[in-house]
């Protein structure tokens, strides 16, 4: 038996990552959850995820993307898919849009909130 | 700017007027510094953050006119005044469109110059009180887009999640009643998430920001791409959609993502306050320097007085709860401040029973004006 592909949630609302959690797990994904972005990287440090759910808006409204950017930045980590999870597609000052912004936040694929399972799933499964 | 107490910055190389205006208006009790040619004046102003600057246009050296012009790059805040000993016409006007807010001829008598710098006060007063309440109106504003996204799309969107869970039959199996109950739950919850993006992407509405990613855009592509996404809609109401275009229309400047959505606005309009059997019909033409648009149907029509208020936020025709026709009003709200980004215009002319007709022309060359 082949071993359970890992994917690490990175979100500050427990619901929602909750509810997300049961998705993945439902599909035979091995998840964890880190609810802030310190959590997140230690997670990452402790074992490299196959990929990554990353929530923009934690406890500053760019905090996703900062991570974003220093995972993708960083030799040991850019190769671990990230799919972005927004809540708000645009917002003045945090205008969101994967054509435009996608080139420099080097994210592998975006997802807003909430999303259907089915769409989730068949994005995860593409990355993995 | 703390009481009446001003600083005041008087920059002119003849000795005698720098030390009447400090004594005069330090004698009110303003802070005075004074410099006695451009180049110092403008290091002064720098460090000292004056509240007025009184400035001779002709000193020898850096020119009064270039000081002023530095003054209002900088801080075009700070009231400028000009002293002259050659008052004619031409130069008072050069002066006043380099920001100068007013000027005193030499000579002048204390009571002139209190009266002038107390007149400039005012008036820096109120610079002051507007800038404060743009900040505040700014700081209220982004409170209110992060109280909207989290506060309250965030839990909404957390409920749904677990709903689509539950609908997915990830928690184990409800009974086929009390799916249909929460399927209904999901539908509600996620038209108010949709009403709520819509409602913050209006209240937070940027045209400066949407303009700094003008492109050259096609038209007839984002006709084409909008009609095909209503299809469906247009299909179950059984209107037909037509769309007629040149073949060579130029583009315009503007965002693919915010023209589509007046054209899905618009369009869907069409088709929703609509008979079966009906037409929409989409129209695309060049005049002069503009690409116009034309979106006409010929549905329920809207009478002169409600008219005049449907591009008005929240407002609809039919404003019941349970109006057959489901809508927010805030789809023509957000179209006419898209278009106006876009330096484009639009008005509707509709009969009564006949149907309706929307015009909407944009500027082919649009280049939003910078401020600042
Ligand atoms: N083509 C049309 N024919 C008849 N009435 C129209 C037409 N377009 C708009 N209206 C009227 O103008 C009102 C405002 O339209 P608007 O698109 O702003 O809001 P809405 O359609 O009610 O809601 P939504 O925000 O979902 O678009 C509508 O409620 C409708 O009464
Ligand atoms: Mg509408």
């Amino acid at each position: 038996m082949t071993q359970k592909k890992r994917i690490l949630i990175v979100d500050d609302d427990p619901d929602f990552a909750a509810a997300i959690q049961k998705i993945l797990t439902s599909a035979d994904y091995h998840v964890d959850v880190a609810g802030n972005v310190n959590d997140g990287m230690k997670a990452i440090k402790e074992e490299i995820p196959d990929l990554i759910l990353l929530d923009v808006m934690m406890e500053r409204y760019d905090d996703g993307f900062n991570m974003c950017y220093d995972l993708k930045h960083d030799d040991r980590y850019r190769g671990i898919p990230i799919i972005i999870v927004t809540a708000v597609t645009e917002v003045t000052g945090l205008k969101f849009d994967p054509q435009t912004d996608g080139e420099y936040l080097e994210a592998d694929d975006y997802v807003q909130k909430p999303i259907s399972p089915e769409a989730l799933l068949t994005k995860v499964a593409r990355l993995i | 700017m703390s009481g009446e107490r001003a600083r005041i910055l008087v920059v002119d190389d003849e000795k005698v007027i720098r030390d009447s205006c400090t004594r005069i208006l330090t004698t009110e009790g303003h802070i005075v510094k004074s410099a006695e040619d451009g180049n110092i004046g403008l290091e002064v102003f720098r460090e000292f953050h004056p509240d007025i600057v009184l400035v001779d246009l002709k000193m020898p050296g850096k020119s009064g006119m270039d000081i002023l012009e530095e003054i209002e790059g900088s801080d075009p805040n700070v009231v400028k005044i000009v002293i002259t000993g050659y008052a004619t016409v031409s130069s008072a006007v050069d002066a006043m469109q380099r920001g100068a807010y007013d000027f005193i001829p030499k000579p002048f008598t204390p009571e002139e110059i209190s009266l002038i710098v107390a007149r400039g006060l005012e008036r820096r007063r109120l610079f002051l009180e507007s800038e404060a309440l743009r900040v505040e109106q700014e700081r209220i504003r982004r409170n209110m887009i992060s109280l909207v996204s989290h506060e309250l799309r965030a839990p909404l969107a957390a409920t749904v999640q677990y709903l689509e869970v539950i609908l997915g039959g990830m928690a184990g199996k409800i009974s086929s009643e009390a799916k249909e109950m929460i399927d209904r739950c999901n539908i509600r919850i996620k038209e108010l998430l949709e009403l709520l993006s819509r409602w913050l992407n209006l209240a937070t509405f940027d045209p400066d920001k949407m303009a700094e990613h003008f492109q050259d855009i096609s038209l007839s592509n984002i006709a084409t791409e909008s009609i095909e996404l209503l299809k469906p809609l247009a299909e179950e109401k059984k209107i037909s959609l037509i769309l007629e275009k040149p073949d060579d229309l130029p583009p315009i400047k503007g965002s693919k993502v915010s023209l589509g959505e007046i054209f899905n606005n618009v369009i869907s309009n069409a088709i929703k306050y609509n008979k079966a059997g009906g037409w929409a019909k989409v129209k695309l033409y060049e005049r002069d320097e503009e690409v116009w648009v034309e979106i006409s149907d010929n549905g329920s029509g809207i009478s002169e007085e409600h008219l005049q208020r449907i591009f008005d936020e929240f407002y609809r025709v039919d404003g019941r709860r349970n109006a057959p026709v489901k809508g927010s009003g805030l789809g023509l709200s957000i179209v006419k401040r898209l278009v106006e980004a876009h330096g484009g215009m639009i008005d509707a002319k509709s009969r009564f029973g006949e149907g309706t007709t929307f015009r909407i022309s944009f500027p082919k060359f649009f280049q939003r004006q910078k401020e600042g």
